[in-house]
């Protein structure tokens, strides 16, 4: 059974790029999330990594952002903030907590 | 300007000189204008000028005078002198000087003056001066001798304090010449007179006794002889005397006149009188008046010397008064010694012819009386014999006189001296043979006869051999006569005492005696040394001693052959026989008489006469004298009325009365060892002798020697030579005196004699000082011993034995401290044996106020092993009955024999049908470990009847020990204790273990019945209780009542119900043994099948109602039932009269499930059994139980189960079965009579996983842990953590978990408990952290943060993370 991944890339009104994020990241589809980054980031624009509906998120996850920390921004719900906290990544991007 | 220039030139420098020297108008004196001078007066005044010595440069027919500032003071007031004819300057000396100067100036040729005397008066007044110079010629330019330049040195403080050194030594050289006063106060007057110069006049005045001052020696002649005692005195002697200052008298010629110059020009005005000091602490013994020279200044210089001679003076004096007062007392000594003699030799004079009144008919009687009565004849002897030593005594003296007087009648002749010699030391045989010793008697010819006189020669050799045999108790004497350096020698040498080498000087004088010499006879008179001396002397020879203390000594006797030395009137010609006279016999009996084997009357009993049987009225009489034939006549004196005993000297009298306590001791004063006084003081110091009445006997007459006596605590003091009515009146008295004062000691002594247990005093040493015949019988010390003083020794050996020693010198010196008291110790008979003794004790203060204590001891061997037995039996008893198995009563066996034993180990061993012999050692030890020699040991007991001792001595492989077989269940058990060397093994021992190994026996068989049964009821219960397939969370136990060991009606029970949720019962039957185990199995069944079908535990409950009402024995069973929904905690449940459930929260809080009760089964519970709801709440503990875990005899059910909780509280995050275990351990009583179930829960149940090592169960174990978290009640954000750290763990596991082909399993096991949750999470890999890559990397530092302990293990089975965090409450 594959880990549930809902991932959606689209454009806010400034044309800068949103990809929100569903179900749980780990390292059976971690990949697939990392590619989601990739296609999403559109030059000129800040990346939203929308983390607000995801219920896990491991190191494997946590890889993916690393690798594009330049170019993304993270929203996510509260459950996260210890993880992105601790891994450091909140020093490196805005990473916005929300309800 | 040319004069000018010359001036700086010559005068140069800043001196005063210099300076005055350019003022000087030296042209208007002979010496003309400087630039006229010529060059050496202009040289010579410059170097003047510069020196810093003093110099001067004399110039011109007049000599004028040109100095220095270094000069300038050598002047005094005669500067400033500059340019003045020499012969101004210095008038007063001009005459020894000028015509040095004229010599120098007119030869051309220098001089050299040392230490010259210059009396000069530059001070304005004379002086005493020494100078050193030389005078050197100073030329002019034409080469005439113009002048003379001088450097000069003052010599005088140098050469004036070099005399008085002098002078000092000379009187100093005096010390130890003078033999009075008088002549010491000449040569100090005479000493001093030769220092004239220094001392013009001295004069002694020496303190009469009187205290007046008179003038014992002055320089002045004949001033002393002169002097007129009623004249005033001219010096202030008598001030100073009295002051001890000293005085300076200025105005000396007007009070005495002119006295002598001392070699200066006039007389001395000036003086000291300076006090003569005593010996250090005596008062002055005078002054002395000591006149300064006029030459010299009386400055601190002088008055130091002068007070240095005084002292001087002072000590010269003094050794004379000390040697005077030492000559007169040698001289008095002399004198007396002189008078002595004279008395003694009058005495004797008149002595002579009562004695040969005594002694003729004395021959006579003994003739005519020889067949008489022993008595008779004995007493005769003793006439005899004290008649011819006082008749030796007396010719001794009368032979000092004659010598003395030099009326000695020799008759000198020519005898073989070392025949003669021989033959005398041969009479001496007997005595020296009896004593022991040897005599070696060496004496070969000698080349020529020698000049003797016999009767001197005699008396020679004879004193010299009884002083041998005097002071000889082993070894020999030796008698030899050679030829040495050409004379004829003779030796007489001992292996005796010796002599001291300070008394060896005086060895020879007149009635001397070697003080505390060792010696066979305190008689003596000290004469006969003395006489052998004189008597040599007046043969011309000489004596010598040679003498070691503790070797021996020898005397040398050295003659001369002929006749030239002896005096020519007494010379006999023609060689006689010499053979020894009757001169021999006294000595020889005296010496007889010295000798132990005479003292035939130590041995009174015998020969008692008939009438004076020994009877128990009769008082007792000690007598102690040293003469044994004083002893033999106050012995038969006293035998006719008293039990008498005599002894030879006071150590022996002072042992008898110890042993043997007399009604009165009869002592000499003189003794050798321990004297009369001394026996008395021994007497009085110990309170078992103190009382004992003494009468001593002295030959020291007068009042003195009495008052001496009776103050060293004798009662009575009776004179030599005493009459026998006056001993027998004397005797009766103290007897009948200290009988009537002896009465109430004497019942006393009877009543303690007589007392069953020992009785003892010990002084305020703690010595023990007096015994009753009962303590002497209970120890085997008697008496005789006393005092014994600690450590006693009946006091247990402090080395083979020391903790009694220690128990009992502890105890003791406590027991010093205290009024009184009683104890019980450990002690050791004389032979060796233990014994426990009880002691009490009080403290009293005797009649003198000394602190005593007084006791009595009693044996409580017996007693106390009895006791110790019982004792040791309860307590084996005691522990054996607690023991529940035979395992136990094995170690509750040889731990208690251990212990009683004090044993290094103790071994139970016994032989199972197949294996090794099974041993329960303490301490623990295997039969393998065990040395091959206690191995055979144990294995020979094997084979040895039952309770049978065998004792081992400890060999070098094997240690001492005992061993006994013991008959059990198991075959022959033997028992082996390895003991303390040091500790006996006694009968009491022996007896001791037998007594225990049956009670052992008899429990071994008790315990082995016991576990038969036990096995039997466990295996029935436990077949009941079923296979315990309990659902995951909980834990149960079943204990049976050990007594008595019945299977018993408790039962637990888990069922998984078929929606998940659990049915939980405990119940609790009615009765014991086979029956109720056979309701409890049929209620558990039945209940078991209720809750699968009843829709809550009140419907189960009901129903069992009914069932138990139908079976025997049921009702009345109590059941706690609930149904536990394991997801959520809740619990439904129902009591039948059960105890409550306990739940103990994780806070530690404890909450009792007490509602849902209704009546014990078959017992209608009105208004029917109702169901109450809890929650077990996350990490909480359920507890049911049945009431033998809690119900305790003498209390509180409550109070029970108030322990439980506080049980399970103390462990209630351990594991559940752990928590379970403690329970038991705290809860199950030591014998329990009830059985006890007990059935724990805690929520939620841990997880347990096992999923294969793939990364699709990532999100499905996610999913579950999830759940789980959620029952545990962590609060989300917890939860998340240990969600992403378990995720971590197990990602890992995924990937490096499974390295070799096939994925392995993985296994996550979580558990909540209390506030605390752990995970681990365990794979078969074998990954270490180093290996992980980098995302990896940041996985495992997400768990590290993420929790509070992360442990991460890898072993060769796999790798193991363990996570540990905190629920917060």
């Amino acid at each position: 059974m594959n880990t549930p991944l809902g991932l959606s890339t689209g454009l806010r009104a400034d044309g800068a790029p949103v990809l929100t994020v569903t179900g749980e990241i780990d390292m059976s589809n971690a990949d697939e999330f990392r590619a989601a980054i990739v296609d999403a980031v559109v030059d000129g624009h800040r990346l939203t990594v929308d983390l607000t509906a995801v219920e896990y998120l491991d190191s494997a996850a946590l890889a993916a952002l690393f690798a594009h920390v330049d170019r993304l921004s993270v929203v996510a719900n509260p459950l996260l903030d210890s993880v992105l906290t601790i891994s450091g990544l909140a020093r490196l991007t805005t990473v916005t907590i929300r309800d | 300007m040319a004069e000018a220039q010359a001036r700086r030139s010559v005068f140069t420098g800043t001196s005063e000189m210099a300076g005055r020297m350019r003022a000087h108008d030296w042209s208007a004196t002979s010496l003309g204008a400087v630039e006229s001078w010529p060059a050496s007066l202009r040289t010579a005044t410059r170097i003047c000028l510069t020196s810093r010595f003093p110099m001067i440069v004399w110039w011109g027919p007049e000599l004028r005078f040109l100095y220095n500032d270094a000069y300038g003071p050598l002047l005094g007031s005669k500067h400033p002198a500059l340019g003045k004819p020499g012969d101004q300057v210095w008038a007063e000396i001009w005459h020894i000087i000028g015509p040095m100067l004229r010599g120098v100036v007119e030869t051309g040729e220098a001089t050299w003056s040392e230490d010259l005397l210059l009396p000069m008066n530059r001070h304005g007044y004379w002086e005493e001066t020494y100078w050193t110079y030389s005078y050197s010629p100073l030329h002019d330019d034409d080469g005439v001798v113009r002048g003379v330049f001088t450097a000069v040195s003052d010599t005088t403080e140098r050469v004036i304090g070099e005399r008085r050194l002098a002078a000092l030594q000379d009187l100093g050289a005096q010390a130890g010449t003078a033999r009075t006063v008088g002549e010491a106060c000449d040569l100090v007057v005479g000493s001093l007179g030769r220092s004239a110069v220094d001392v013009p006049y001295a004069a002694v005045h020496l303190r009469t006794s009187g205290g007046e001052l008179r003038p014992a020696a002055s320089t002045l002649a004949g001033e002393v002889h002169r002097s007129d005692p009623t004249a005033p005195p001219v010096w202030p002697v008598a001030e100073v005397l009295a002051t001890g200052r000293p005085a300076h008298v200025t105005d000396v010629v007007a009070r005495i006149g002119d006295l002598p110059t001392g070699g200066w020009q006039t007389a001395p005005t000036e003086a000291v009188v300076l006090p003569l000091h005593g010996e250090t602490g005596a008062e002055d013994i005078g002054v002395i008046v000591l006149a300064a020279s006029a030459g010299r200044a009386l400055d601190d210089g002088y008055r130091t010397f002068l007070d240095l001679v005084a002292r001087q003076a002072a000590a010269l004096i003094n050794g004379a008064v000390a040697y005077e007062v030492q000559q007169q007392r040698a001289e008095e000594l002399v004198e007396l010694d002189r008078a002595k003699t004279a008395f003694f030799s009058n005495i004797s004079h008149e002595f002579r012819t009562p004695l040969t009144l005594i002694s003729g008919p004395l021959q006579e009687l003994r003739a005519r009386l020889g067949d008489q009565d022993e008595q008779v004849r004995d007493e005769l002897e003793v006439m005899h014999r004290n008649a011819l030593r006082l008749g030796k005594l007396v010719t001794a003296l009368l032979d000092f006189s004659r010598i003395e007087a030099g009326r000695m009648q020799a008759s000198y002749e020519p005898v073989d001296l070392a025949r003669f010699t021989a033959e005398l030391a041969s009479v001496f045989r007997a005595a020296v043979e009896r004593a022991g010793l040897t005599l070696d008697v060496d004496c070969p010819p000698l080349s020529r006869p020698v000049h003797v006189d016999r009767t001197m020669w005699e008396k020679v050799l004879l004193n010299l051999l009884s002083n041998a045999l005097k002071f000889t108790f082993q070894g020999g004497i030796r008698v030899s006569v050679a030829e040495r350096d050409g004379m004829p020698t003779v030796q007489v040498a001992d292996t005796g005492v010796g002599v001291p080498a300070d008394e060896i000087p005086r060895l020879f004088e007149r009635f001397h005696r070697v003080p505390q010499a060792r010696s066979r006879s305190h008689e003596g008179s000290g004469i006969g040394l003395a006489l052998v001396q004189e008597l040599v002397g007046l043969h011309g020879g000489t004596i010598t001693v040679d003498s070691t203390p503790d070797v021996g000594t020898a005397f040398t006797v050295r003659l001369s052959y002929g006749v030239a030395h002896l005096p020519a009137e007494h010379v006999v010609t023609g060689l006689g026989t010499a053979t020894p006279s009757d001169t021999a016999e006294p000595f020889v009996q005296e010496a007889l008489r010295w000798l132990p084997a005479d003292d035939t009357d130590d041995r009174s009993a015998g020969r008692p006469p008939p009438a004076d049987r020994p009877g128990p009225d009769r008082p007792r009489v000690l007598v102690a004298d040293d003469n044994a034939d004083m002893r033999e006549y106050l012995h038969r004196l006293l035998r006719s009325r008293y039990d008498v005993t005599a002894v030879g000297d006071g150590l022996a009298a002072l042992a008898r009365a110890r042993t043997d306590l007399p009604d009165l001791i009869v002592s000499d004063v003189m003794m050798p060892g321990l004297d009369g006084l001394e026996l008395v003081a021994a007497l009085r110091a110990e309170p078992r002798t103190m009382g004992v009445p003494v009468l001593l006997l002295s030959a020291r007459a007068g009042q003195e020697a009495a008052v001496e006596g009776l103050e060293a605590g004798a009662d009575d003091y009776l004179v030599k030579p005493f009459s026998a009515e006056e001993l027998l009146a004397r005797v009766r008295a103290n007897v009948d005196l200290a009988r009537l004062r002896n009465h109430h000691a004497n019942w006393r002594a009877a009543m303690i004699n007589s007392l069953q247990e020992g009785f003892f005093v010990l002084d305020a040493d703690g010595a023990l000082v007096e015994m009753n015949t009962a303590f002497a019988d209970l120890f085997g010390y008697g008496p005789e011993g006393l005092p014994y003083r600690p450590r006693y020794p009946w006091w247990p050996d402090d080395t083979t034995d020391p903790s009694a020693h220690r128990l009992v010198a502890d105890t003791f010196s406590q027991a010093m401290t205290v009024t009184h008291g009683s104890f019980v110790v450990p002690q050791r008979h004389r032979d060796g044996h233990r014994l426990w003794t009880a002691v009490a004790f009080n403290a009293v203060t005797d009649d003198h106020g000394r602190r005593l204590v007084v006791g009595t001891i009693r044996d409580v061997t017996a007693e106390r092993y009895a006791v110790q037995r019982e004792t040791a039996l309860s307590a084996l008893n005691q522990r054996l009955s607690r023991a529940a198995s035979t395992t136990e009563v094995l170690r509750a066996g040889v731990e208690e024999l251990r212990q009683l034993w004090q044993a290094h180990r103790v071994l139970a061993t016994h032989w199972p049908a197949a294996g090794t012999p099974a041993v329960t050692g303490t301490p623990t030890i295997d039969w393998a470990q065990l040395p091959d020699p206690v191995r055979d040991t144990v294995t020979a007991l094997r084979s040895q009847p039952p309770l049978r001792i065998t004792i081992d001595p400890a060999t070098s492989v094997r240690p001492a020990g005992a061993g006994t077989t013991v008959d059990s269940p198991q075959g022959p058990l033997v028992i082996w204790l390895e003991l303390d060397p040091a500790r006996g093994f006694g009968t009491e021992d022996q007896m001791l273990l037998l007594l225990l190994c049956g009670a052992l026996g008899q429990a071994l068989h008790r315990a082995h019945a016991a576990d038969q049964q036990r096995e039997v009821a466990v295996a029935l219960q436990r077949s009941i209780l079923g296979p315990a397939e309990l659902p995951a969370g909980f834990a149960v136990r079943y204990e049976p009542a050990t007594r008595p060991l019945e299977v018993g009606g408790d039962w637990y029970d888990a069922v998984s119900l078929p929606d998940g949720r659990i049915g939980i019962v405990v119940g609790d039957c009615v009765g014991r043994g086979l029956p109720a185990a056979a309701v409890m199995g049929q209620l558990r069944s039945a209940c078991r099948a209720l809750l699968l079908e009843a829709s809550g535990p009140a419907q189960v409950l009901t129903a069992l109602d009914r069932f138990a009402r139908m079976l025997p024995g049921a009702s009345c069973t109590t059941v706690f039932c609930g149904i536990l929904d394991p997801e959520t905690g809740e619990l439904t449940y129902s009591s039948a009269g059960h105890p409550p459930a306990i739940l103990t929260h994780p806070d530690g809080r404890t909450e009792l499930l007490a509602a849902g009760r209704g009546s014990p089964l078959g017992i209608p519970s009105p208004g029917g059994r109702p169901d109450a709801t809890s929650v077990v709440p996350p990490r909480a503990v359920l507890l049911l139980y049945t009431d033998g875990l809690v119900e305790r005899r003498r209390q509180s059910l409550d109070s029970g189960i108030a322990q439980a909780a506080s049980a399970v509280r103390e462990h209630h995050t351990a594991g559940v079965q752990q928590l379970a275990d403690r329970v038991m351990d705290r809860m199950t009583p030591q014998g329990g009579y009830d059985d006890i179930a007990l059935l724990l829960y805690r929520h939620p149940a841990p997880l347990e996983l096992s999923f294969p090592a793939d990364r699709l169960q990532m999100a499905p174990v996610r999913s579950t842990l999830r759940q789980w978290l959620r029952r545990t009640g962590a609060d989300p954000h917890v939860a998340q953590d240990v969600l992403v750290a378990t995720g971590e763990a197990c990602a890992n596991a995924v990937e490096h978990g499974h390295r070799d082909a096939r994925p392995g399993l993985i296994r996550l096991h979580a558990v909540a408990a209390g506030a605390d949750l752990f995970v681990t999470v365990a794979d078969s890999g074998r990954w270490k952290v180093p290996e992980i890559d980098h995302d990896r990397g940041r996985g495992i530092n997400l768990m590290r943060a993420l929790m509070a302990h992360v442990d991460i293990r890898t072993t060769d089975a796999g790798t193991t993370v363990e996570l540990h965090t905190r629920i917060p409450a």
